[in-house]
């Protein structure tokens, strides 16, 4: 596999856990809520989707539903079924921002750390239901054959070889102009350690993917397939652009939706009360806000952001089942949003950005398959090992909490003591 | 030798820094106020004694050993026991437990000596295994200072004695600290109530943004006229 | 056949929150001394049974040289006193530090999640996945069958022995003997109750509370009475039956907690250290005025909780039978529910906290078909959400 596909592979759920980072990031980072049932969200968005846009008579499927929306809508024409894919995206948010409602009405009250565990709790009440509910989705077996959207129309062709080489690989060549300006420019903007952090990661990924590939017999060709990274040649008789680059491309969008969703919020008034609530919720209610009801649509919009995750994961992994939605998930996403910034939303895609290069790049290390279980496990120990020393010398992240439009006043950023 | 020196004091909290060059003393049985407006670091300038402040120089010296940013649990054998203002019980272990633990410093639980706080505060004999915190304002700070006591200190620092008590009661716990006083132990004291603290005092400090202003006998800083207008309200 | 009914079910949820229970005495000291709502005490668990396992049965660990093994209880005392060493070492390399900076509750949650992440995985990285046992004498399940007849009650006891149910005993209590024992039983407990009240007004604070005190001496005196006032049996026609299974596993589980919780609770009201302790959960700053050297307390809390983990986590794995790198973790959540629902800042709560989520687990699966089995844990935490919702200091607050 050339290394450009694993690349496209691993930015698709980079791009979809940072989304679900970014919702955490809404509850934890700008509004202080520690959702450690996070995790939930995630997968009722998935399980919601799936089953709403799932044909009818899907075969081994025992479970509520197959409402088939996308079928339903392709008498419209073309773009019926994306439509009514996008429709089912849409139920998944909202059941997870009304399971979100109903989590919220008993914990948003309790202190932080009950809080915490309570959601915790119910997230893996709400996990075992769908594992041991044979009748509602499928249980244990969980649910294959997702609908992914306009799938039949991948992968592309313009016409000929040479076309679709030009045409796509200009565009790859383009993005890759773009990124290494958007580079430069942050290069500039940084400081001394931040130069040196990205020197460091820019170049290792470079020689990562131009060099390593040449060296290691691939020659020019990988090379090429490297660069000209949104065409593949082996897919279809005239090579295009295929399904997998068109799922990372609407994981991108979402996330890039997702994204400027969140900061127009956090940059609004409604925003810094958000802040203000983090910071000290005695100060906005004695103003008169009513703060529980704040809270309360934090916990939604982080959770419906969640949901939408969640329906982007069924179309990249093509099934959902219980065990992928374990506890575990929600602390995974809280290590990148703390080591990438917390209240920071370019820090959380940073965060999830290194935690799943640290996941998958030693994937590469080769060791004996008998000690998989020993490198699985060392990985993990590494991540709580950066955890807990990043929380103490850096425990802003590494971008540190972002600037706002909108700043909240002197007085609740940071207390001043009585002398 | 005084019991108490402080001497060239710069102290605040982490980054800030609130008083510069303080110079006071509390001679052997000495009542000593510290009066002044709001934020001019009086509590400061008592929290420094106890290693609760960041020590930024100067000296700070209990009976002629210096003490300046020395740990706060060492302070306590040294001969110096302090009341805060707030939070100065502890308000789930009773009566009996909170003397208990005014004498944790020691070696032994001085018996003698809980049998004189008792006597002086015969409220606290009454309620020894009644829960502290469930006790009134008035008698939450009497075990305060009945707990302090235990260790017989040489100086005993107190801040704002008479905060949040009902009018009638702020007579009274004035009344109790000369009793102390009397029995000889040195006092000083940080008071919102300059009048009553200056009238009861030998010595009063007037610290003024973290800086020394004033300095005299209580009763010569009350008949001050620049005094008077600024803090006594004319 | 008799069969075994909401009583046994009862007896097995006492076990479960034993087991809960362990956890949770250690939690709490943590919780609230050393204001750690820790996430890694599952993995504190877990680390604690391996490491007596590693005495035990070394021979189930790679990278060990198989250098015999240790009964059971000396692994154990080893596997605690280690416990302890790194619990010592957990505060002095990671929360001391943290404490330092004023780091907030929040934080030390997340702290102490990456130390369950790293605690776990090397477990994993050390032992593996497949399911390991201690080594140790095997303990035989004994069935009480109680039967209540025309005449009184009839007791019989019976035990697997070589693939054969085997009879090894039965007694009974006529009615007078029964009604008789009961009323010996309160009244002894009133006595002692009244004879320990000290005058009520000022709520007034005790070593063990006197209602508690009075109705385990009432237990206590029926128990002993069963025992050794055993007459005839009273017939075998039941009008209503039911069946217990208990070993010496069980009793042992329940009577090394209840002696830690109790040890524990001694020594936190009549020592000055545990005095100290609990001066520096009420007020840390105050402590300090007064001479408390915080910093030597919580290391303490450290220790003492990492051994009391251990000991929970040897009770689970002699219990469950099987050691995996999980078995903590599966026990933390219950354990939060107990801690928080009996309140933090005591070893009694605590541990009533526990015996109720034990039983309650244990009783709701009994209770409902054999198809919600799974839920037992969700059953804890429903609970708990429930309490938490008409009292979100928890039932007991300070006992």
């Amino acid at each position: 596999m050339a290394v450009a596909d694993f690349l496209i592979t691993l930015v698709t759920f980079i791009a979809i856990y940072s989304l679900f980072g970014i919702g955490l990031n809404l509850k934890f980072g700008f509004t202080g809520l520690i959702d450690f049932g996070h995790v939930a969200y995630f997968m009722v968005g998935a399980y919601v989707t799936v089953v709403l846009t799932l044909p009818a008579d899907a075969p081994t499927y025992g479970g509520i539903g197959g409402f088939d929306l996308p079928g339903l809508f392709a008498a419209l024409g073309p773009l019926g079924s994306l439509f009514g894919w996008v429709l089912g995206v849409l139920g998944g948010m909202i059941a997870a921002a009304l399971v979100s409602l109903a989590v919220g009405v008993p914990t948003l009250r309790l202190r932080e750390d009950y809080l915490a565990i309570t959601a915790l709790g119910i997230a893996t009440i709400l996990n075992t239901v769908v594992k041991d509910e044979d009748w509602l989705f499928n249980g244990p077996y969980g649910i294959s054959g997702v609908h992914k959207p306009l799938v039949d129309v991948f992968p592309i062709s313009l016409g000929s070889f040479t076309v679709n080489m030009a045409v796509f690989g200009l565009l790859s060549v383009a993005i890759f102009g773009y990124v290494a300006y958007w580079l430069v420019n942050r290069f500039r903007d940084a400081g001394r350690t931040g130069r040196i952090l990205m020197v460091a990661s820019v170049g290792l990924v470079s020689v990562w993917y131009f060099v390593m590939p040449v060296v290691d017999g691939g020659g020019t060709v990988e090379l090429t397939k490297n660069v000209l990274w949104l065409f593949d040649p082996t897919a279809g008789p005239n090579g295009g652009l295929d399904y997998d680059r068109f799922v990372l491309l609407l994981s991108l969008g979402f996330l890039a939706g997702g994204y400027h969703w969140v900061e127009r919020t956090i940059n609004s008034p409604y925003g810094r009360v958000l802040r203000a609530i983090r910071e000290d919720e005695d100060v906005p209610q004695a103003l008169g806000k009513e703060t529980f009801q704040y809270k309360m649509q934090a916990l939604m919009f982080g959770s419906a952001l969640a949901g939408a995750a969640g329906a982007l994961w069924a179309v990249n992994i093509g099934f959902v089942s219980p065990d992928q939605f374990a506890s575990t998930i929600t602390f995974f996403a809280f290590t990148a949003v703390i080591i990438g910034g917390t209240a920071n939303n370019k820090g959380v895609i940073l965060g999830t950005a290194v935690f799943w290069a640290i996941r998958n790049g030693t994937r590469f290390i080769d060791v004996p398959s008998q000690y998989s279980i020993q490198l699985a496990a060392a990985r993990l120990i590494l991540i709580g090992v950066i955890l807990m020393v990043i929380l103490y010398y850096r425990p802003e992240g590494l971008l540190g909490e972002q600037d706002y439009d909108i700043d909240l006043p002197t007085s609740l950023r940071g207390g001043s003591d009585d002398v | 030798m005084n019991v108490l020196g402080i001497e060239g004091l710069d102290a605040g909290y982490g980054d800030l820094q609130i008083l510069t060059d303080v110079d006071m003393t509390v001679g052997d049985g000495e009542y000593v106020t510290i009066v002044g407006p709001n934020g001019a670091g009086k509590s400061t300038a008592m929290k420094s004694v106890l290693g609760l402040t960041t020590y930024m120089g100067g000296s700070v010296q209990l009976n002629g050993e210096d003490v300046a940013g020395a740990d706060t649990n060492t302070v306590v054998s040294k001969g110096v026991s302090y009341v805060p203002q707030t939070e100065n019980l502890f308000s789930t272990m009773t009566v009996r437990e909170n003397l208990l633990m005014g004498a944790y410093s020691l070696d032994e639980v001085p018996e003698e000596r809980l049998r004189d706080v008792l006597d002086r505060f015969p409220i606290l004999e009454e309620r020894q295994m009644q829960r502290a915190g469930t006790m009134s304002g008035g008698q939450q700070q009497m075990l305060a200072m009945g707990s302090a006591l235990m260790v017989d200190p040489d100086v005993l620092l107190l801040d704002e004695p008479s905060a949040g008590l009902a009018p009638d009661l702020v007579a009274d716990m004035f009344d109790k600290i000369d009793e102390i006083n009397d029995a000889g132990t040195a006092i000083l004291m940080v008071e919102q109530n300059a009048k009553e603290a200056l009238r009861r005092c030998d010595r009063g400090y007037v610290l003024v943004n973290g800086e020394n202003a004033y300095e005299g006998p209580g009763t010569e800083l009350l008949e001050d006229q620049e005094v008077r207008e600024r803090f006594l309200g004319g | 056949m008799v069969d075994a009914g909401l009583l046994d079910a009862t007896v097995q949820g006492l076990i479960t929150g034993s087991i809960i229970a362990g956890g949770a005495l250690g939690l709490s000291l943590i919780y609230n001394i050393a204001e750690v709502p820790n996430f890694a005490h599952g993995d504190m668990i877990t680390i604690g049974a391996y490491l007596a396992l590693v005495f035990n049965n070394p021979g189930e660990i790679p990278f060990l040289p198989a250098f015999g093994s240790a009964p059971l209880v000396a692994a154990a005392v080893v596997g605690v006193v280690l416990a302890g060493v790194l619990g010592a070492t957990y505060e002095l390399t990671i929360f001391r530090k943290f404490r330092k900076r004023d780091a907030d509750i929040i934080t030390m949650v997340i702290v102490s999640l990456g130390l369950a992440l790293v605690l776990r995985n090397v477990v994993l990285f050390l032992v593996g996945s497949k399911n390991i046992r201690y080594q140790s004498a095997s303990v035989s399940n004994t069935n009480f069958d109680f039967l209540v007849t025309g005449g009184g009650m009839t007791v019989t006891t019976t035990q697997r022995q070589a693939g054969e149910v085997v009879t090894t005993g039965q007694w009974g209590y006529p009615w007078w003997l029964l009604v008789g024992g009961l009323l010996v039983a309160a009244a002894v407990g009133y006595g002692v109750y009244r004879a320990y009240r000290r005058e009520e007004g000022f709520d007034t604070v005790y070593l063990v509370p006197p209602k508690i005190l009075g109705f385990t001496v009432a237990a206590a005196t029926v128990i002993g009475l069963g025992a050794f006032v055993q007459l005839a049996p009273q017939g075998t026609d039941p009008i209503v039956a039911t069946r217990i299974g208990l070993s010496i596993k069980h009793l042992t589980i329940i009577g090394v907690v209840l002696a830690a919780m109790f040890v524990l609770n001694v020594a936190l009201k009549t020592t000055k250290l545990g005095r100290a302790m609990r001066a520096t959960a009420d007020n840390m700053d105050l402590a300090e005025v007064r001479g408390v050297d915080a910093d030597r307390v919580q290391l303490l809390v450290w220790v003492i909780a990492s051994m009391l983990a251990a000991l929970a986590g040897v009770l689970t794995g002699w219990f469950a039978t099987n050691l995996t790198p999980n078995m903590g973790f599966t026990l933390l959540l219950p354990i939060f529910a107990a801690v928080i629902l009996g309140g933090i800042s005591s070893p009694y709560g605590a541990v009533a906290g526990a015996m109720i989520i034990g039983v309650s687990m244990d009783v709701s699966v009994y209770l409902l078909p054999s198809h919600f089995a799974t839920y037992r844990v969700a059953v804890a935490f429903l609970i708990l959400i429930a309490v938490l919702m008409v009292k979100p200091e928890g039932l007991w607050g300070d006992v």
